[in-house]
């Protein structure tokens, strides 16, 4: 996603970071809580800019960085004080953005990525569910693996903290078996996953999208979130997708410089990588968390460790991921390189701005901090000979965090106050490169790996983030609780709903047939269990 | 109203009597309206022409008024109260009696009755404009120009309404009552039809800001009812797009409900398309349209090449063309001229976009399968043009990596299904020797350049060489290691790295553990906890070898005994 132009608005009275003295107790760089805020604020309460058109097709990816980042800055109920500002999004709010994401739901499982795809359900009269063929209209409302567990995050992020039961019921009203029935239905012969199922006139129904390690990664989380342990034969058991297949395919997409890609024959990147090792580790990771720690303790996924092909090899990749971050010279001499802000465009030719000799480089950083003071700064990228981003610091450090190498591999304090220092912007929120302006995914990726890094800076201020699931600690117990909470209530005969609900539902159908007014009942209500 | 007659009567007798009122004389003549300049004001200049005393009382205040005219205004209030209602809801209001009064006093100060009733306010009487004005604002003149545009708007409307019949009627076969000719709609109508909806749209954006996309203004899309986009609220990430955007999904809403195929529909999607080329759903349903109206792939790939060109960063665009070859492939996989003419273009663009983001990743994924469909293994123009890349930017792992996948995937020799860390028996020793010496010399022109030393290292594991073999060319990079800090010289530290491993390979724990120390101490800082971690690895691998043979020792010693 490349939301390098995003133009943001400049607030009023904002000045450098540097200028405000809100908090003089932390020494700069430090996360400027109150300024993200704002930010998410902004996100929230008006219409995203112009340039935001391109994710139209996938909103729910938008809502879950915004919800996710306005989690991970807002404490959870047992950490309030009385000086803490009211959430940004209130209970009330919550509900509603709730009905909002369920209104997503394909009637056959799975979430549409866009509301502007949710067709009226009179669409689906022609669609036979226990065939599945083609009578379908085309495309109606095609549900989409990514958007699925976009939807299933935010549901889980949406749980009112303050309300232990309201949190356990989160998943209410979730199609579970008709997803996960879809879910395998998007596996590829070779273990890999596409991303929706689509009708090709002369191809019939195919499997759509690349190949794509993102995919996998999604399929193993989505399964997580959802499946559970329901025993073959009992109600709400639906047939696993094949794992070994998945596994498989992941693991031979490790490339020749040991990194992983998107597939076998592809350049080592490391989007995919987080994406492959994450995987390994949901494919094996206990159904709840054993102990409810604060700080996160990864899944040590004995899959993980005993199945890839080259593990040092891989974390030698990983290990590559981070170099020295120069500051390219300004545009011209008369600028003072000290307040010069950098533009995007000064960035593009000397993409690689490292010194000629390892030796030149130690003379460059000798220099730097005698002269001026000034500590290395180190940021990564996602390629072998690529530029600093903020979101590959996430990426890397996720991948390592899964492996349970990142507190050991990472100089923490030098990647945190490069992207302290040079990816926050004075508006809030981070930009993908130095100097650049924030936009939703890199500000909140900024924010995913600080929650990650657990550094005592932001302590208190970022929950803990868990590197496999991507979302903050509090809200995998959610997920685990909302787990068992829908298998339960499967279990007493209700598919996905409670028992209450099922008879408003079944009213609610019985007006619903009355005001279709043609007297037939559609072939899919049944598949809904009306 | 039933005083009517009466009142239409009365004042001609009346006149006379009551011409002398004094009040009533000032407060017309000091109201004398000047000339109106806005649609507003003229409509308050009759409001008040009809209320003779409100305007007295606007400008003096109901106590300052004489007690005749204090009582004219109230009659005249009454009246036109009471002028609103119902004639029975009217009586029922003032008897007979106060009636007859009110009316005398009315006729009395001779103004005229019947006038607007309600008090003109700006907004409200006249209404707004496209751009928020009060439309009550407008001069005269202008006034009567939009009057004149919104007559043409109806006649418009209507003519088209009939064009619109008349298609009906052709659709259902009727004949013309009259004539007893069977209704056809001539081209000829159709297109006075196009110019009148152009005309309308125009008109109807000028007065009232409404915009009617093309789609809508469009006679192509005439049977079509578009659905539009509803959503609950709690909505998040709302994107403010253009009208035409939205008109636009709402259409594809609608084909895509009825399953239609068609050149239209095709049109829809490249107009989506041009707005959001992101959206995959729009690309599925192209391909759709494309295979189910049997439409030339190579047409198609020639427009697709503009829009990725136009797009550099797009993922779909190049799914699409994905889909678009495993079509067109069996179309010409028997034909091997055809293959290869097709193999040529597909390089020649793929050559030219790379030439515009050398590092495109969706391009360098597509080009990796294109390879393995087409079969482009031996096609020499295809290492060229890598090698090319290369020698243009050494540092250009993209490139590196294809070289890797093309050199070593190569059906022709390489053992189906080997991963790519995997050693390859089948792998001809005279391709491992050229493509590590290939790497070594560009390793030569940047020492520090981690791609080559990542592709030798591919190539020598690939081809079950021990790393060892290159040891000579890797300690050309490090000068003096450990003989003290003035002394020690470190061109690359990735070969530093490689020769720890080639230490580490020849079992050499202490010199592998002296490459390490350096990296971390000093060469490599910002990855010492990394190093470190190697130095840990090391040790135990140590241990490792030290219980293997003592086991084996152990095991010796039993065979032995035995």
């Amino acid at each position: 996603m490349d939301n390098n132009d995003t133009e943001a608005p400049v607030l009023d009275g904002c000045d450098q970071p540097k200028a405000q003295e809100e908090e003089p107790e932390q020494e700069w760089p430090y996360l400027d809580v109150h300024r993200h805020l704002r930010y998410w604020k902004m996100c929230i309460r008006a219409p995203l800019p112009h340039i935001y058109l391109s994710n139209e097709s996938n909103r729910l990816a938008l809502a879950y960085f915004i919800v996710n980042s306005v989690t991970l800055l807002t404490p959870p109920p047992s950490e309030r004080t009385p000086e803490t500002p009211e959430p940004l999004i209130s209970r009330e709010d919550k509900k509603l953005m709730r009905k909002w994401v369920l209104h997503h739901q394909h009637p056959t499982g799975g979430f549409v990525g866009t509301s502007s795809l949710v067709f009226p359900l009179r669409d689906y009269d022609t669609y036979n569910f226990d065939t599945k063929t083609s009578d379908e209209p085309d495309h109606a409302g095609l549900a989409n693996i990514t958007s699925t567990l976009f939807a299933l995050q935010l549901l889980a992020l949406l749980a009112d903290e303050e309300d232990e039961a309201a949190a356990e019921n989160v998943f209410e009203g979730v199609n579970r078996v008709g997803t996960l029935r879809w879910l395998k239905s998007l596996q590829r012969e070779d273990g890999s996953f596409g991303e929706a199922l689509s009708d090709l006139p002369g191809h019939g129904r195919f499997i759509a999208g690349g190949y794509d390690m993102r995919y996998c990664y999604i399929a193993t989380a989505i399964r997580w979130i959802l499946r559970g342990d329901v025993k073959e034969g009992s109600p709400g058991w639906v047939e696993d997708f094949d794992t070994e297949a998945l596994a498989r395919y992941i693991l031979n997409s490790q490339t020749y410089d040991r990194g992983f890609a998107g597939n076998s024959q592809d350049e080592a990147h490391a989007g995919y990588a987080y994406c492959a090792i994450a995987a390994l580790t949901l494919l094996d990771r206990p159904l709840t968390s054993t102990s409810p720690s604060t700080k996160p303790q990864p899944h040590n996924s004995p899959l993980l460790h005993s199945s890839i092909r080259d593990l040092p090899g891989l974390i030698h990749w990983l290990a590559s991921r981070p170099f020295v971050y120069l500051e390219p010279p300004p545009p011209s001499a008369s600028t003072d390189p000290d307040t010069y802000i950098y533009q995007e465009d000064d960035l593009d030719d000397p993409n690689f701005l490292l010194p000629p000799t390892p030796s030149d480089l130690l003379c460059l950083l000798d220099t730097l901090q005698k002269e001026k003071g000034k500590q290395v700064n180190v940021a990564f990228n996602g390629r072998t000979n690529k530029v600093a981003d903020t979101c590959y610091f996430w990426w890397v450090g996720g991948a390592l965090a899964n492996l349970g190498h990142l507190d050991e591999l990472v100089d923490r304090e030098a990647a945190r106050r490069f992207l302290l220092e040079k990816m926050q912007h004075r508006i809030g929120g981070f930009g993908k490169s130095p100097g650049s302006p924030p936009d939703l995914y890199h500000s909140f990726f900024g924010l995913a790996v600080l929650g990650l890094l657990d550094h005592e800076g932001e302590r208190g201020k970022v929950r803990a983030f868990d590197a496999g699931l991507a979302v903050p600690r509090e809200t995998v117990g959610v997920i685990e609780r909302a787990r068992g909470k829908l298998i339960e209530s499967e279990k007493k005969g209700g598919k996905g709903f409670d028992e209450k609900q099922t008879v408003r539902g079944k009213e609610a159908v019985e007006m619903g047939l009355e005001l279709r007014g043609d007297g037939e009942r559609p072939k899919w209500l049944g598949a809904c269990g009306y | 109203m039933p005083p009517k007659s009466k009142a239409a009567t009365k004042p001609k007798a009346t006149e006379t009597t009551t011409t002398t009122n004094p009040t009533t004389i000032t407060s017309q003549t000091a109201s004398q309206p000047s000339e109106p300049t806005t649609v507003l004001e003229r409509s308050q200049q009759r409001y008040e022409k009809t209320r003779p005393f409100e305007a007295a009382r606007r400008q003096q205040g109901l106590s300052k008024l004489s007690k005749e005219d204090q009582k004219g205004w109230i009659c005249d209030q009454l009246l036109h109260l009471t002028n609103r209602l119902p004639a029975a809801s009217r009586s029922r209001l003032l008897g007979p009696k106060a009636s007859k009064e009110i009316w005398w006093t009315i006729n009395g100060t001779n103004s005229i009755v019947r006038g607007l009733k309600h008090k003109p306010e700006p907004h409200i009487t006249w209404g707004t404009d496209r751009n928020g004005h009060d439309v009550g604002s407008y001069t005269i003149e202008r006034f009567d120009e939009r009057f004149r545009k919104r007559i043409a708007l109806t006649a418009l409307q209507v003519s088209s309404r009939v064009f619109r019949e008349n298609v009906e009627r052709e659709k259902r076969g009727f004949v013309d009552a009259r004539s007893g000719r069977e209704i056809i709609v001539t081209e000829r109508e159709i297109d006075e039809e196009k110019v009148r909806r152009s005309k309308m749209a125009a008109l109807k954006k000028e007065l009232y800001g409404e915009i009617t996309g093309k789609l809508a203004g469009s006679v192509e899309w005439e049977d079509v009812v578009p659905i539009p986009h509803e959503e609950p609220e709690g909505a998040l990430a709302a994107i403010a797009y253009p009208a035409e955007y939205a008109e636009a999904m709402s259409y594809l809403r609608a084909v895509m409900t009825t399953k239609e195929y068609s050149p239209r529909c095709l049109r829809l999607t490249e107009h989506i398309i041009s707005m959001n080329p992101a959206h995959y759903t729009v690309w599925l349903y192209r391909a759709a349209n494309i295979f189910a109206l049997g439409l030339s792939i190579p047409d198609e790939i020639e427009w697709l090449n503009e829009v990725a060109l136009a797009n550099l960063k797009n993922y779909q665009i190049w799914h699409h063309r994905h889909l678009l070859v495993e079509h067109y492939y069996p179309t010409i996989s028997s034909d091997p001229d055809a293959l290869a003419q097709f193999a040529k273009q597909e390089r020649d663009f793929l050559i030219a976009i790379l030439s515009e983001d050398t590092k495109n990743y969706h391009v360098w994924s597509y080009r990796s399968w294109l390879v393995g469909k087409l079969g482009m293994w031996e096609d020499e123009e295809e290492l060229k043009s890598i090698e090319q890349l290369i020698d243009e930017d050494v540092r250009n792992n993209s490139a590196w990596s294809h070289r890797f996948f093309i050199v070593f995937s190569n059906p022709k020799y390489a053992t189906p299904g080997k991963g790519a860390t995997e050693k390859d028996e089948r792998v001809p020793q005279e391709l491992v020797d050229r493509e590590v010496k290939y790497a070594q010399n560009k390793v030569y022109l940047a020492p520090q350049n981690q791609s080559p030393w990542n592709y030798m290292r591919g190539v020598l594991v690939k081809g079950r060489q021990h790393l060892a073999s290159v040891q000579g060319f890797v300690e050309e990079f490090v000068v003096k290691l450990g003989e003290g800090e003035e002394e020690e010289d470190v061109k690359s530290t990735h070969a530093l790295d490689l020769l720890a491993e080639i230490y580490a390979e020849k079992w050499d724990s202490d010199k592998a553990d002296l490459c390490l120390r350096r990296l971390a101490e000093k060469w490599d800082r910002i990855r010492g906890g990394y190093w470190e971690w190697r130095r840990k690895c090391l040790t135990q691998t140590e241990k490792e070898k030290a219980v293997a043979v003592g086991e084996a020792e152990k095991g010796g010693e039993e065979v032995a005994a035995a």
